[in-house]
């Protein structure tokens, strides 16, 4: 009894937490990688900027298994993108760890 | 002593003393009038001061706190952006029009308290950012021109990728606060961003 009362509790606990607790994502440290290596002069959270806001991006991943890998690609192989038509290169996180993109990756698909 | 001065120059000359009166009266005047003007000039420049903005615990949690280490707070050459320099017009004109706006929030910070806790402040910044914008798309970004001006940038200096964002500036009357937003804060969670604003003259 006293076991299925602590398994529905911890269940509770993680299941209110959300997805970005849930997956251990350090907010501050993303939003602050993201802000040093030059990404919110084109992207915004939710609002409209020249490239997608991260709240988009994220939709356009919601429910795909290869998200993490697609946006952890994108995010560090310098890949070609179009902008106002032009193409642009697109710049990687300034970081060599990948612990740490692996957290902007997940703090992106959080949104 | 004065009595008795004044009252010997009335004696010998009575339009001596009325003009030396007159001049007198308007000389304490002017010399008030002078005294008033500094105190005000003083205070206002208080004001603007940011150990006046950071005085407020609000300011000082929330803000204050996003924009350490910012590239206006801290950066290579030194230069630094204070709040005012971002938020308060240079102009009198403006810039007593937006003191005088800025009194009615001592109502909230006494009286009501509106933003004094944590929770409150996120309630609110979608609102207050969006005032700001909403003033910034009005006057097409003056506290920015302040210090950076479209005509002194040199294109050349600038990235590609800043010189065609900057040639659709002008191409598509933009104004700094458009892509510029966030920078300093946090960006305020919900609702359209300054380029989604649609503000009517400019």
């Amino acid at each position: 009894m006293k076991f299925a009362a602590a398994l529905v509790t911890s269940l509770l606990i993680v299941g209110s937490t959300g997805p970005a607790a849930a997956q251990g994502v350090d907010a501050d440290a993303a939003q602050a990688l993201a802000k040093k290596s030059g990404c919110l002069k084109c992207h915004s959270v939710s609002q409209k900027k020249d490239a997608p806001s991260y709240r988009e991006i994220a939709a356009k991943y919601k429910g795909k298994a290869d998200a993490e890998k697609a946006l952890h690609k994108h995010l560090t192989t310098s890949p070609k993108v179009k902008v106002d038509g032009k193409e642009e290169e697109h710049d990687s996180l300034k970081t060599k760890n990948d612990a740490d993109v692996m957290n902007v990756v997940r703090w992106i698909l959080s949104r | 002593m004065i009595r008795q001065s004044w009252e010997k120059l009335r004696s010998r000359c009575e339009r001596c003393a009325r003009t030396t009166l007159i001049l007198g009266t308007t000389l304490v005047a002017l010399l008030f009038a002078g005294i008033l003007m500094a105190a005000g000039a003083a205070g206002l420049a208080w004001t603007n001061t940011e150990k006046f903005c950071i005085g407020c615990h609000e300011m000082r949690d929330n803000v204050y706190a996003e924009f350490k280490g910012t590239i206006h707070d801290t950066n290579r050459s030194g230069v630094r952006a204070i709040c005012s320099d971002c938020h308060v017009p240079r102009e009198p004109g403006p810039m007593l029009m937006r003191k005088v706006q800025a009194t009615f929030e001592l109502y909230g910070h006494f009286v009501t308290g509106v933003i004094n806790t944590k929770e409150k402040f996120e309630k609110h910044r979608y609102d207050m950012a969006k005032r700001v914008w909403t003033r910034m798309k009005e006057t097409d970004s003056l506290e920015c021109r302040n210090c950076h001006h479209a005509s002194a940038m040199d294109p050349e200096k600038q990235s590609e990728r800043a010189k065609n964002r900057h040639a659709k500036m002008k191409s598509e009357g933009l104004t700094c606060i458009d892509c510029h937003f966030g920078i300093a804060h946090k960006e305020p969670d919900g609702g359209p961003g300054p380029r989604e604003l649609k503000i009517g003259k400019r």
